[in-house]
């Protein structure tokens, strides 16, 4: 324990002793170490950022029906049911979606499609709040601009219908709970929940609606609903639904041909990134071990002195292993100081061309301990390496200079 | 008094290929608090001998090798090598033997006081008053707080004995301590180092190439004979009483 504490002390005096030396050694590091962190938080920045915009665009996970058929809730329940399956809400038919809006606050009456939305709903992903029973309302963008409304005002809704021969109209408060934007719907959309939706088919089918007080006749329907909505969990996993569903006749439309360039483009990225990687990888690791090796070889004298002043043999290893250590560990940490002045730099150089919270180099935490890992990992065989070279020469070998 | 060594034909060879050197030592025994000169020309393999002694290079052979440091179990040096028992090499080395090189040997990141009290603390010995009048009869005791690189090269030779002497050790080993100082530096330090070497009962055993130097220190002296032998390949070097 003693010899330990001493061959601490030791190694780390001599270190410091030949500052100049020791800093040749941690630049040599670094300058290794910071490029390749570079290039792995552009590929990490670049990747990730192209997952998120266009692998989880909701848009490319959507699997739109074509025409309109008849499915039942247990169709919706089986496939809700599937893990391939993020979100499916069915759709009711195109007239009896349609609802008018009136605001205080704007004179015209708007004539506005619904949709049924819930939690989980990829297309309001932004929006942390979903409309809940039969009062509160998504506006898009657009159709909260024609009320003149924002979150949290109240507007009109009214239904009309010919029952009976008659002309009959319904009215209902809704609360406006949020407003999606104008990159999620560009259309005049409002999005409601699916109770809401059903009801109001209900009602011009001209059935009555007890929780609404909305009269009719008192047969109870039984809704089918000629289309729906849904999205993958994944863009992977489009391709097989659209096959499953074709096949049960169900026509299906699908961004397959982006999926699969986007598919490509990440593996071909990932391909070129990773070779470049690991030849960097394995050239950091020549160089460190290189210069490491060639210290124990430098040190040799020392090494010998240490031996003959009666350091044992096992321990002598720990001396070059320790100085190694510094020199992994000071050299990590000025690659990842150069590295984040170049990611701030090259963040702030490429923002204007990119979309918000979008950044081109980006490394998680743990990228930061790989790198650590790595870097002591090679900086510790290297050493260890040379050092029991070091052990198993005898003292007497380095004592005297040629 | 008792024998510290015994050395009967202990061989050892640096050959490359089938030429070269060997060094031969048929029958040497070396007393207790004897003071010892291994005399020779320069690459008649004193320094060879001397690391062999000093426990830090393992002979080709031996008939026998010991060693019998005072208030120790005696060794077979030769039986160690051939275990590999190097940690119990290292230990008898650390407990029992001093070394001065020829070029010193201090530890340059490390001050004057530091390198004198390495291999004490290596001992774990408590700092001790002795170290510090033995750096005083050594005229090194204003230095102590230098690097050794800002000493002049007696200087460092003083530091390099002081620190031989630092952790009493019962035997001392110098190769040519004095070879790279002026004569007159080069008797001053002897003389102090002969007084402290008998003063401390200490077996020393040094090399050198001073013929007269030894004569008037009143060393016994192992003397060289060097033959060509093996068709003139090898250059065999015996040392004898």
């Amino acid at each position: 324990m003693g010899q330990f504490r001493n061959i601490i002390t030791l190694s780390f005096r001599d270190y410091s002793h030949e500052w100049r030396m020791s800093g040749c050694f941690v630049l040599a590091l670094a300058s290794v170490l910071a490029p390749m962190m570079i290039l792995f938080g552009l590929k990490f920045g670049i990747v990730t950022s192209m997952v998120n915009t266009l692998i989880d665009n909701p848009s490319n996970r959507e699997i739109r029906p074509v025409g309109s058929a008849r499915y039942s809730q247990q169709w919706f329940d089986s496939y809700a049911a599937r893990k391939e399956v993020s979100f499916v809400i069915p759709k009711t038919r195109a007239l009896a979606a349609t609802i008018q809006l009136k605001s205080t606050n704007a004179g015209r009456i708007q004539s506005t499609e619904l949709m049924a939305t819930a939690e989980n709903d990829p297309l309001l992903r932004e929006l942390d709040n979903k409309p809940e029973g039969y009062y509160q309302v998504i506006l898009s963008d657009s159709i909260a601009n024609k009320l003149n409304v924002k979150v949290g005002d109240k507007i009109d809704g009214s239904l009309a219908r010919q029952f009976r021969g008659k002309r009959e109209r319904v009215h209902i408060d809704l609360q406006v709970i949020n407003v999606a934007p104008p990159n999620i719907v560009s259309r005049k959309v409002a999005f409601v929940s699916i109770d809401l939706l059903l009801a109001i088919e209900s009602f011009k089918d001209g059935q009555a609606v007890k929780a609404l007080g909305w009269t009719g006749s008192q047969q109870q329907p039984t809704h089918q609903f000629p289309s729906f909505r849904m999205y993958a969990s994944s863009i992977n996993e489009v391709e097989a639904l659209v096959k499953e569903l074709e096949q049960q006749g169900v026509d299906v439309k699908a961004n397959t041909a982006e999926i699969k360039t986007v598919q490509s483009i990440d593996q071909n990225l990932s391909i070129i990134f990773w070779i470049i990687a690991c030849v960097g990888a394995v050239g950091f690791s020549f160089s460190l071990g290189a210069s490491l090796w060639a210290n124990v070889d430098r040190k040799k004298k020392d090494l010998s002195i240490l031996r003959l002043v009666g350091f044992q043999g096992g321990k002598i290893i720990l001396f070059p292993v320790l100085q190694s250590a510094y020199t992994g560990f000071l050299g990590w940490l000025l690659a990842v100081l150069i590295y984040l002045m170049a990611e701030q730099t090259i963040n702030q150089l490429l923002a204007p061309s990119l979309e918000i919270a979008q950044v081109i180099c980006y490394l998680l935490p743990e990228h930061f301990f790989w790198a650590l890992g790595l870097t002591m990992f090679v900086a510790a065989t290297a050493a260890i390496l040379g050092g029991i070279r070091a052990s198993h020469i005898e003292p007497s070998d380095g004592l005297r200079d040629i | 008094m008792s024998i510290i060594y015994s050395l009967k034909n202990v061989v050892k060879s640096r050959l490359v290929g089938d030429a070269g050197f060997r060094l031969c030592v048929p029958n040497v025994d070396i007393q207790a608090e004897e003071h010892i000169a291994l005399v020779g020309h320069s690459g008649c393999g004193k320094s060879t001998l001397l690391d062999m002694l000093a426990l830090a290079l393992h002979p080709d052979s031996s008939e026998s090798f010991t060693i019998s440091p005072v208030n120790d179990e005696p060794q077979d040096v030769d039986l160690l090598w051939k275990k590999k028992k190097q940690n119990l090499l290292s230990k008898l080395r650390k407990q029992h033997i001093g070394y001065v090189l020829q070029q010193g040997g201090l530890l340059p990141y490390l001050t004057v006081r530091e390198n004198i009290e390495l291999p004490r603390k290596l001992m774990n010995l408590p700092e001790d008053d002795s170290t510090r009048s033995i750096a005083r009869v050594m005229d090194i005791h204003r230095q102590l707080d230098k690097l050794p690189g800002l000493l002049s090269a007696g200087e460092r030779q003083r530091v390099a004995f002081t620190r031989a002497l630092s952790h009493r050790p019962s035997i001392l080993l110098a190769d040519e301590p004095t070879a790279s100082l002026d004569p007159i530096t080069a008797r001053k330090i002897m003389a102090v180092v002969m007084e402290l070497v008998k003063g401390l009962k200490i077996t020393m055993i040094t090399a050198s190439h001073d013929w007269a130097h030894v004569y008037k220190m009143d060393l016994r002296s192992l003397h060289q004979e060097a033959e060509v032998v093996e068709n003139g390949n090898v250059y065999q070097s015996t040392f004898r009483d």
